[in-house]
Formats: C-alpha cells, sequence, structure tokens
C-alpha cells in the first residue's frame, strides 16, 4: 500500500470572492480564501512553506501569488492541468509532505471572470488544426461527447437535465450558491439551446471566486483547530489535448485516474458516502459515474434518473451545488476539495450528508484532456 | 550534436502536400501508423521515418456539435455553426466542418469525402457527403 495513504490531511478551507467581487483582482480574493483557509486551522502565512498554484490570468501564477502573499516557499508546484489541477495537487502535496519537501501545503485559485473579464478566457494556445473550424472552446468538446454519448447509448436530454436539477437541488441548501431559483427537466429543457445538444441549463456557470485548501502531515493535522480530513489515494491520467485526439469521446481518462485512486486507497466505488465531480456541463457527471465505476459504461443516464444523485437520492453528487448552481470561476477543482472536507467535518450544513466518513473529488482539465481523482476520509477509515 | 532538422517542419508539409486539392496525411515507415495531426515523429512508436501518403480522403462523422447563435442585426433566423468529428478510413480523426450540409442534416455516421478550402499556406480539410463528392 503506497506510504501517502493517510500520509497527509486537510486541515483548513477557505473561499472569497464567490459570484461576482467588481473591484477586486483574482489575486485579491485569492488572498483571502487563504486566510480564511488558514485561521480556522490555527496556522498562519509564515507557516506555510508549500505552494500548489495555477489558474488562467497569469503567466506565472505561483509566482504572482507567492509574491502577494509574502510567502517564501521551499516548494512550489505549478502543474497546469487545466481545472483538473487542485485535484492532482492533493496526491502531489501528500507526496511533498512525505518528502519532507514542505510541512504545511497551500492549494489555492482565484479568478475574476465574471467582473473582470466578463467572459470565459480561452488559452492562449489552442490545437493548429481544430482553429480554423472556429471551435467555441470549451463547449464543443464536451457536445461533441455528449452528442456522442446519446447516439452510441441512447442517452436522452432528459438525464442530462437530470444532472442540472440535482445540482441546483443542493444549491438550494447552500447559501453560498449563485443560482437558487428552483429549477425543474422542464426547464433545462426549454432553456436557450447554446450548442446543440446542449442547453443554456446544461453549461456551467460563469463567476468570480477564489478557494484555499491547507494540508499537513497527520501528526500535526491531529494538534489543528479543525477535524483533519484525510488523504487517502489519488491519481491522474491524460491522453490528449485537442478533443479531436481523444480516442473515445464516451470514455474519459478518469477511468485510469479514479482505479489509481481508489487502489492507492484500497477502496471501491461503493465504498464512497459522497461525490465531487466537476461538472462543467451535465454530461462531464454521467461520463465520470461510468468512468469512475459507479455504473456500467453507457448507464450513467438511466443511472442518474429520479433523483438518485439529486438532495435525498441514494448517491450524494455535487453537494455544494457544483459549477453548474454553485459557482465557478473558470477552474473548479479546488472547490471539490472544499466541499469534500466540509461533508467529512459534518459542517456543511443544511446539505450535510448525514454520517459521511468518505468522500471522491474528481477534477477535469482543458477538455476532456486531463483527469485527477482524490479520495479523503474520516480518522476511522485509515 | 544538434538534431538534424527535416527540411522543412511538418506544418509546412502538410500546407504544400495539399495544394494539389487532396488530403494527404503521414504514415510511419516503421509501424505503418497513420497520423494526423502532422508531427516530426510517430505518435505510435516514437519512429522519426514518416512518409506523406495522399489518402483516400473518405471517413465518417464520429461526432458533431452546432453552436447556435442569435440572429444578425437585421435578420430573423439564428445563426448556426456546426462541427463534426471525422473519422478517417485510414484511422486518425480531425476537426472539420461539412460547409455545404445544413446542421440537421449531419449525422453521426454519415460517410463524408475530404475537400481541401482556403487559401495557400492556409488550407484546411473540409468534408461534403460522400455521394455527393464523385
Ligand atoms: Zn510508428
Amino acid at each position: 500500500m503506497s506510504g501517502l495513504r493517510g500520509g497527509a490531511a486537510i486541515v483548513g478551507v477557505g473561499t472569497a470572492g464567490l459570484g461576482e467581487a467588481p473591484g477586486f483582482t483574482a489575486m485579491d480574493i485569492q488572498a483571502l480564501a487563504v486566510r480564511q483557509a488558514l485561521d480556522e486551522a490555527g496556522l498562519a502565512l509564515s507557516d506555510v512553506d508549500g505552494l500548489f498554484c495555477a489558474n488562467m490570468s497569469h503567466t506565472f501564477p505561483a509566482i504572482s501569488t507567492l509574491e502577494y502573499l509574502g510567502l517564501r516557499p521551499r516548494w512550489i508546484d505549478g502543474t497546469n492541468t487545466g481545472g483538473s489541477s487542485f485535484v492532482g495537487y492533493a496526491t502531489s502535496a501528500a507526496m511533498a509532505l512525505q518528502a519532507g519537501l514542505c510541512d504545511v501545503a497551500l492549494i489555492c485559485y482565484g479568478a475574476t471572470m465574471r467582473s473582470g473579464a466578463g467572459r470565459m478566457v480561452p488559452a492562449a494556445e489552442q490545437p493548429t488544426y481544430e482553429i480554423p473550424h472556429k471551435p467555441r472552446y470549451p463547449m464543443t468538446a464536451y457536445a461533441m461527447a455528449a452528442a456522442r454519448h446519446m447516439a452510441e447509448f441512447g442517452t436522452t436530454r432528459e438525464q442530462l437535465a437530470e444532472v442540472a436539477v440535482a445540482a441546483r437541488g443542493w444549491a438550494q441548501k447552500n447559501p453560498d450558491a449563485f443560482e437558487r431559483d428552483p429549477l425543474s427537466i422542464e426547464d433545462v429543457l426549454a432553456s436557450r439551446m447554446v450548442m446543440e445538444p446542449l442547453t443554456l441549463r446544461d453549461c456551467c456557470l460563469l463567476t468570480d471566486g477564489a478557494g484555499a485548501v491547507v494540508m499537513t502531515r497527520p501528526d500535526r493535522a491531529r494538534d489543528l483547530a479543525q477535524t483533519p480530513v484525510y488523504f487517502l489515494g489519488g491519481g491522474v491520467a491524460s491522453y490528449n489535448r485537442a478533443v479531436s485526439e481523444m480516442p473515445d469521446l464516451t470514455t474519459t481518462a478518469a477511468k485510469d485516474s479514479g482505479a489509481r485512486a481508489f487502489a492507492m486507497a484500497g477502496l471501491r466505488p461503493s465504498d464512497m458516502d459522497v461525490l465531487q465531480l466537476y461538472d462543467a456541463f451535465t454530461i462531464n457527471v454521467i461520463l465520470f459515474l461510468e468512468d469512475l465505476g459507479f455504473c456500467a459504461k453507457g448507464d450513467g443516464g438511466s443511472f442518474v434518473s429520479g433523483g438518485r444523485i439529486a438532495p435525498g437520492g441514494a448517491l450524494p453528487v455535487n453537494t455544494n451545488g457544483g459549477g453548474l448552481s454553485f459557482t465557478h470561476p473558470g477552474m473548479y477543482g479546488v472547490f471539490t476539495l472544499i466541499e469534500a472536507a466540509r461533508q467529512l467535518r459534518g459542517a456543511a450544513g443544511a446539505r450535510q450528508v448525514p454520517g459521511a466518513a468518505t468522500a471522491l473529488c474528481h477534477g477535469n482539465g482543458i477538455t476532456l484532456s486531463h483527469q485527477a481523482t482524490a479520495i479523503f476520509g474520516r480518522a476511522e477509515t485509515l | 550534436m544538434n538534431h538534424p532538422l527535416p527540411e522543412t517542419g511538418p506544418d509546412r508539409q502538410f500546407q504544400s502536400h495539399v495544394a494539389d486539392g487532396h488530403l494527404w496525411i503521414q504514415h510511419c515507415s516503421d509501424c505503418g501508423g497513420a497520423i494526423f495531426h502532422p508531427r516530426v515523429l510517430c505518435p505510435h512508436c516514437g519512429s522519426l521515418a514518416l512518409e506523406w501518403r495522399r489518402a483516400s480522403g473518405r471517413g465518417t462523422v464520429y461526432s458533431r456539435a452546432d453552436l447556435i447563435q442569435k440572429p444578425k442585426p437585421g435578420e430573423t433566423e439564428p445563426r448556426h455553426h456546426a462541427l463534426v468529428l471525422v473519422d478517417l478510413d485510414e484511422g486518425p480523426r480531425m476537426m472539420s466542418r461539412l460547409p455545404d450540409v445544413a446542421p440537421e442534416e449531419i449525422r453521426i455516421g454519415m460517410r463524408v469525402q475530404a475537400r481541401i478550402a482556403g487559401d495557400p499556406g492556409e488550407y484546411a480539410v473540409v468534408f461534403d457527403p460522400e455521394e455527393a463528392a464523385e
């Protein structure tokens, strides 16, 4: 069994600027999220000696971040795999902590896409042989995955809509969620068709927001203010940058990242109490439930039907409301870690999953290009 | 010693090959794999021995998506921009368009034929329904 299992714990989480933060920069709200995460842990900025950070607004995100925060970290990981980066950092932070490269690891992200740029800022470099056809990134990739899934397995728009409706159900229990109005299957189907087969309500929000996660080794974690949330396993996988290079649009690299995470954790899908799956589009949740082993390939549409992943359903997924209804500031991955930690501490308020002892976080990067999975548990799962 | 460079880069080679109006793709002389997008090495086996061959140009629509935008000022109909992924009979997949097919007529599984469109140095591969092409 890997030495990383139980080798690190989340001891603090924070968010700031969720929704709209006009007049603030990404670095401003990121700093506030970092302070909240450190404050609740009972740690100070001066304790942080490991930094794990990526974004889309800065050429050198980690360096700009350490300057703003006044950090002088002895270990930096700025691996940028898109929105999945932060879930990948859970494993690399555990690794750095166990190797003694740092003692307090800070994972953070911030963006002001809604009030700042006012739109999703696409990556500077895009696939050379796709660009002449004027794709709309990232949506084109996900619409094509949805269309292929529908053609191959008979997945329906109603089943996609179930994912959006479930997310909204959870968001209604989360006072921090951006969209909390009631939403029905009919509302999703009747919303504007943006890119066939995806409607506006099949697509994630575009908000401002920042998130931060602090991890330490377990010995230190046990002396801090919050109930430690232990890292049990993690894995990443990636095969392609461009969607046209993806071997099979209905099977993502989550199949491998998930298998690696479960192997490290010594756990199976049926052992998971709550899931946080990066839902940039409704099809993502269906793909990841299949690829992570919660249902068979092709069955994701029927699996999510009947409110199974909604409040009151058998499998709680995206209990904060997800990227679809909670927040989506361009890269969402860090928020999967934050919600998992809150659920495993029993501190998720009205949306708390009773007795949640295990949580799976899954991050997706770019255009189904990179997948990262991390599994966490309470002390009794060690 | 510095690795010797091929005569020109793969993107330029692609542009000069398709200037004859046909789709050309690379094939690996070692493993036989077909390759798109153009590269200096084979992504199947790592070989540097690649050769250009004229492709059949025939393929099958693997998936599709149709961007629907609000009508332009003075127009009533929404604007459509449909994209496809085409699996070439030789194996590789590419993103493209079917410029002469109405978006709602584009079906996953439909057979298509490549056409070279655009200006010299900036050629792109688009597709037509197979029947209409011959
Ligand atoms: Zn080869």
